[in-house]
């Protein structure tokens, strides 16, 4: 049995895998099941002056089968009191002293009402706060959220404020909706951040009903933008944390966020340098027991390497994100296809003739059998054929023999502007 | 001609050339391509290729990333 224990800036749980601020986590009742079930923490869902909320709230999307692929929200932070949500995070940090639970924390953007709420939260007893400057909706629009996270200089100052009386960790979780997310990030670090997480949700328009007209969700007819997560955010919330991971300036724990579903999710965004994961919408789908498939799949994926525990693959891959200057240019892979496996459906030579470079050709053989090959020459190793192929095995991306020594962009320019100076001493 | 048939083309007169014993001797790259200036051993006779494919690009910016490596 691995050990599944993290310590994220001084925050100890006993696994990875954390309720993420929202829905789930309204209530001490729902925390309190969760914990039962083997979340190792929970953000308890925003605090802050009490909201109103509307419905409809919520609105998913499904893709080719896949129930929830996307998953859309309008809901704002918690509606109900604050000395509600401090007696039941009192009552549940009690009953489970060894989980963690962190308040996610909104306010004005003044330094008095921070200092008020950091210090009402912590007599409680929680373990780490989590400054919400992510929320992309409602909130915001009072300058609340993500629109104080988009301004590197108010998510400074503000972390600021919150440290100037935190006992206890603070994290700093981070919009999406932004270019460049490790400025956000590197003004958190400047703040005094002990951790960040990543990805608040995303700006999104879930649907238009094509009947009515009406947005979805609406309300009473009208629609806002919602804030998007779910499995489809995955690949963007990856990169966010990838980005931060390697950046030289930030060096904090991150807690990741954004489509983790399943064991392997959260293990990729810990080889990607995040301490722990959050998940909200794997567990609005499938119940608070998904967890247990969480733990018993990290668990059984660290004693297959033989690794003794979760701690020691944290930002394993890190090294081996860069730029795209930093690729090799000579690296080659090339299709190769099975005739063994390949049904011929042509969907491959369909979209490499129509959409990528005309290099798989539809041959007969001596017996009139129909069989696509690649002409490995012309092949540039998209791997559009694999993509689109509905079966498992039947194209293969193998590695072409090396011709030329590696070469990277940066490599090839650096050699032509001193290949551009011999020339310019030439002409002189 | 098929890009990989074009490449070719130009990996042999750039081959033909860097065995006659010439240099790259500067690059001028350009909305077609890359205009590639070899420089013969005796200083004074310049020839250039236009290189269009990409794969020929690459192979012309290998061989200048080897020419100017420190020989042994």
């Amino acid at each position: 049995m691995a050990d599944l224990r993290i310590n994220l800036a001084g925050i100890k749980s006993p696994n990875p895998f954390w309720l993420a601020s929202a829905p789930p986590t309204n209530s001490g009742y729902q925390v309190q099941r969760a914990f039962e079930a083997g979340w190792g923490g929970a953000v308890w869902k925003t605090l802050g002056d009490p909201i109103l909320n509307v419905t409809s709230r919520f609105a998913a999307i499904s893709f080719n089968g896949q129930r929830v692929a996307g998953f859309n929200n309008i809901e704002l932070i918690t509606d109900r009191p604050l000395d509600v949500n401090l007696k039941e995070i009192y009552e549940t940090k009690k009953k489970f002293p060894n989980h963690a639970i962190i308040a996610s924390l909104m306010v004005e953007p003044k330094q008095e009402k921070w200092h008020e709420i950091v210090k009402r939260v912590e007599d409680v007893g929680v373990d780490g706060l989590e400054l919400n400057f992510g929320c992309p909706h409602g909130m915001a629009e009072r300058g609340m959220g993500s629109a104080s996270g988009q301004v590197p200089a108010l998510v400074e100052r503000q972390t600021y404020w919150a440290k100037e009386v935190a006992k206890t960790p603070v994290i700093v979780k981070l919009t999406p909706n932004i270019t460049d997310i490790t400025a956000t990030a590197e003004a958190a670090c400047n703040g005094g951040a002990d951790a960040i997480s990543m990805i608040n949700t995303i700006n999104s328009l879930m649907g238009v009903d094509l009947d009515t007209w009406n947005t979805v969700p609406h309300v009473a007819g009208k629609g806002a933008h919602g804030g998007y997560c779910g499995p489809a955010v995955k690949p963007i919330a990856l990169n966010m944390v990838a980005e931060c991971a390697r950046h030289p300036h930030i060096n904090v724990p991150i807690s990741g966020i954004g489509g983790i579903s399943n064991w392997r999710d959260a293990v990729e965004f810990i080889l990607m340098g995040a301490t722990g994961v959050q998940v909200c919408t794997a567990a609005m789908h499938h119940g608070f027991r998904i967890v247990e498939d969480m733990i018993e799949g990290l668990n059984n994926y660290l004693d297959c390497k033989g690794i003794a525990a979760v701690s020691d693959i944290i930002g394993k891959s890190v090294p081996k994100y860069s730029d795209w200057g930093n690729l090799d240019l000579n690296y080659n892979i090339v299709a190769k296809i099975n005739p063994e496996v390949c049904i011929n459906c042509n969907k491959c030579h369909i979209a490499c003739e129509d959409t990528s470079h005309q290099c798989i050709d539809m041959l007969t053989d001596a017996n009139g059998k129909s069989y696509l090959k690649v002409r490995e020459e012309d092949c540039v190793g998209c791997n559009l054929c694999s993509i689109v192929c509905p079966v498992d095995g039947a194209i293969d991306m193998i590695e072409a023999p090396r011709e030329l020594a590696p070469m990277t962009w940066n490599e090839r320019q650096a050699v032509l502007s001193v290949a551009a100076e011999c020339k310019a001493d030439i002409v002189k | 001609m098929s890009d990989y048939q074009q490449f070719l083309d130009e990996r042999d007169k750039i081959d033909f050339l860097i065995q006659k014993g010439c240099q790259i001797n500067s690059v001028r790259e350009h909305l077609n391509g890359a205009s590639v200036d070899f420089l013969h051993p005796n200083g004074n006779v310049t020839e250039t290729l236009l290189i269009g494919t990409a794969n020929g690009r690459k192979y012309f910016s290998s061989l200048l990333i080897s020419q100017n490596q420190p020989k042994d």
